[in-house]
């Protein structure tokens, strides 16, 4: 099984810095592509899942190609493509090539060549060799309502801070955290961010043992506060939208000139902006052109969806102090080696065909049917738990 | 013999084939060797056509799970390498799964076999370690739907791997087209009478297939469609009128009358509780079929075999 996670020093040497590209240049390579994908999928009515699933795929791709051989938006074009078969919302190449004419600029859509279809068509080959079909990818969203539905609480706070954390999620798609941590340990981080940010608290929660000193302790083993905090500062990062980024060269491929001009922001006036509802931060303090709305998230259960996700501005300076406090916050909690909950990876393959798992503490269960299950349709291997099926052509 | 070689993109799918394992309806099996560690695998051989919007989605979907049924690395599934491919001059896709390569098939374990036959030990590891994968199959919700000797592949240890599951399973309607003769051995009477089927064909076929390891022959080696049912209601008895699928041209008087038996009427070195697990699990009516989970918690896997 190839790994997917990568140290420090590796992410210093991928393909593009070995190819001249400055680190920094990658960095906001990645972010254009990975907010190309959820901007052109939000567009498409693709779902949260879809898109996640994308740009994973773009962030692993350019871990074995140059940017400078790979122009960015022609691969983002087929992340979402593939990613759209293998969630089973497939759109068509043509159509989601429409859609990336409709936010790119025109000196851009050079990069797609004569023939833009042929083009994503190609590379779809080359991609699915590179993440060597290694398609299924879990993200940390389905762990973030998972883990949500254990808190205790006030329930609109609680709800006000999964729509944080998962505002947070949306935009930690376009730093490089899911090539270095599991999707269990973003989604840990950003609802310890989100629950400072928004002053809820996970005092208690179902299934609490008393083993466990923070509630994470109930889902991951080993992470360590360092490791949370440098997620947590790499989604922050981003509300850092530099000058220099604007700045820098635009070759290759071409940055659109939309995108050129974001404001200029430093951390603190960023933060203090108010979280827009039902959206990411950073695609509208720092998008031109357009602004993409990823879907907020499902509610929670007995929990009404709340219409307020955001920050309060009035507090935000309070709420800077926070995040500055994470470490200390940290060190006062005593350590000890607990007995780990360690992820069960074969959990994860029941979460993939079964409906959202069951909350802990029960056990993980396999969706074991009693005793059979229902007929597939002829010519189909897999029992489809009633998902209506495309008609595919058959093999030759 | 030439290699195989991978796409353009210059990735290390770098193998070159010994010989030819089988050629089946649905593509070659080749034994190759890895060229960069030198280890011997088997590679499938599997041809598909692109669409119009590239690699179809069933493909996409199917290559996902088998990868991630992989990555739970149960010890009676055989272990997949790694998946490549490579566009063809004809503009269809190659796909080749690499798997681990093991010595023999269950067909060749049994054509094998010294005149003293299987011992009961062995019998009861194979059946244990076929009910094991299959529960692992259906705990992920995937019907096998062609258990067969020849799909069932036996380690150097010993130890019962199951094969062909996966991609192969939507050839289906091309297979009746082409004239490989498929073997109707193993299927249960549903799928035989076109009718709705679920999970339990497989407990049919696990069946069949323990009977053949006590009898050394096919349980049922039925010769054609209504001969193969003829054969199995020989076992079940006739089905009555009300079991009779309404959906169906042929007619219930089709088959002569037949009592049900015992499986041990057809092998009579069973023992009693092998007769009655098999008994069970080759139940007319699929409601009656136990589970692979509860197979495996039978008295006939609790004891030493008699
Ligand atoms: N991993 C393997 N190691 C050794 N032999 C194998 C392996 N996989 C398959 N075979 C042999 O090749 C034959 C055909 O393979 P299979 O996967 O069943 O393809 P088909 O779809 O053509 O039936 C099997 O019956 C078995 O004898
Ligand atoms: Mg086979």
């Amino acid at each position: 099984m190839p790994c997917w996670y990568y140290d420090k020093k590796e992410l210093r040497e991928t393909p593009s810095i070995l190819d001249g590209v400055t680190f920094e240049t990658e960095r906001r390579y990645r972010k254009e592509g990975a907010r190309f994908i959820m901007e052109c999928g939000t567009k498409m009515g693709l779902g949260h899942n879809t898109m996640a699933t994308g740009v994973v795929y773009f962030h692993r791709f350019y871990m074995f190609h140059s940017f400078k051989s790979f122009p960015r938006y022609v691969t983002a074009c087929c992340c979402l493509f593939l990613a759209g078969k293998v969630e089973e919302t497939p759109k068509k190449c043509r159509d989601i090539i429409k859609t990336a004419r409709g936010i790119l600029n025109d000196n851009y859509f050079v990069s797609f060549g004569e023939d833009p279809k042929e083009e994503v068509m190609t590379l779809e080959r080359i991609l699915l060799q590179t993440i060597k079909f290694d398609l299924q990818v879990e993200h940390p969203y389905t762990f973030l309502l998972k883990y949500a539905k254990c808190f205790k609480g006030d329930q609109q706070k609680l709800q006000k801070m999964v729509q944080m954390a998962w505002n947070f999620v949306n935009d930690s798609l376009s730093t490089v955290v899911c090539l270095q941590w599991e999707p269990e340990i973003i989604a840990v981080a950003l609802i310890h961010l989100a629950s400072k940010l928004s002053k809820f608290t996970v005092l208690d929660w179902l299934g609490r043992q008393p083993s466990h000193q923070r509630w994470w302790d109930m889902f991951v083993s080993d992470v360590t506060m360092e490791i949370l905090e440098d997620i947590c500062h790499q989604v922050l990062d981003l509300y850092q939208s530099t000058q220099k980024e604007g700045q820098e060269p635009n070759s290759p491929p071409q940055k659109p000139p939309s995108r050129a001009d974001s404001p200029t922001n430093n951390k603190v006036l960023s933060l203090l902006l108010p979280l827009p509802q039902n959206s990411s931060i950073v695609d509208s303090t720092t998008l031109g052109k357009t602004k993409a709305a990823p879907p907020p998230p499902p509610p929670l259960p007995a929990c009404p969806p709340s219409d307020n996700g955001g920050l309060n501005p009035n507090n935000a300076a309070a709420e800077l102090n926070n995040i500055q406090s994470i470490k200390s916050l940290a060190s006062a909690v005593p350590v000890e080696t607990l007995p780990p909950v360690t992820l069960n990876t074969n959990a994860n393959y029941h979460m993939y065909h079964a409906p959202p798992p069951p909350p802990p503490p029960a056990p993980i269960a396999p969706p074991y049917p009693p005793p059979h299950y229902t007929a597939v349709p002829p010519n189909m291997g897999y029992y489809n738990a009633g998902r209506p099926q495309q008609p595919q052509p058959r093999y030759q | 013999m030439s290699p195989f070689k991978s796409a353009s993109d210059g990735s290390p799918c770098n193998y070159e084939n010994i010989h030819v394992i089988g050629t089946g309806a649905y593509g070659t099996v080749y034994k190759a060797r890895d060229n960069t560690n030198g280890r011997i695998v088997a590679i499938k051989k599997v041809r598909i056509a692109l669409t119009e919007n590239g690699v179809p989605m069933s493909t996409l979907r199917e290559i996902s799970l088998l990868k991630q049924l992989n990555a739970c690395d149960h010890s009676n599934i055989v272990k997949l390498f790694e998946v490549c491919q490579f566009l063809e001059r004809d503009g269809k896709l190659m796909i080749l799964l690499v798997f681990e390569y093991l010595e023999q098939d269950l067909s060749d374990y049994i054509e094998n076999l010294p005149k003293s036959g299987v011992s009961r030990t062995t019998i009861q590891r194979f059946s244990r370690e076929l009910l094991t994968g299959v529960d692992f199959l259906h705990s992920h919700r995937i019907i096998h739907r062609d258990l067969k000797p020849q799909n069932l592949l036996i380690s150097s240890q010993g130890h019962l791997k199951i094969a062909d599951f996966g991609l192969a399973k939507t050839y289906d309607s091309e297979m009746k087209l082409t004239s490989v003769v498929v073997t109707l051995w193993y299927r249960a009477p549903e799928v035989l009478l076109a009718q709705p089927y679920n999970s339990s064909v497989d407990i049919w076929s696990a069946a069949c297939i323990m009977a053949e390891l006590f009898m050394r022959k096919a349980l049922f080696p039925g010769t054609s469609d209504k001969n193969q049912l003829d054969r199995i209601f020989e076992l079940t008895g006739r089905p009555g009128v009300d079991q009779w699928p309404k959906t169906i041209s042929v007619s219930r008087e089709y088959f002569p009358m037949r009592h049900p038996k015992r499986p041990r009427d057809f092998c009579p070195t069973l023992c009693e509780y092998a007769d009655d697990l098999l008994s069970q699990m080759l139940s007319y009516d699929i409601r009656l079929r136990p589970s692979a989970l509860a197979c495996l918690e039978h008295e006939y896997f609790q004891q030493e075999p008699l």
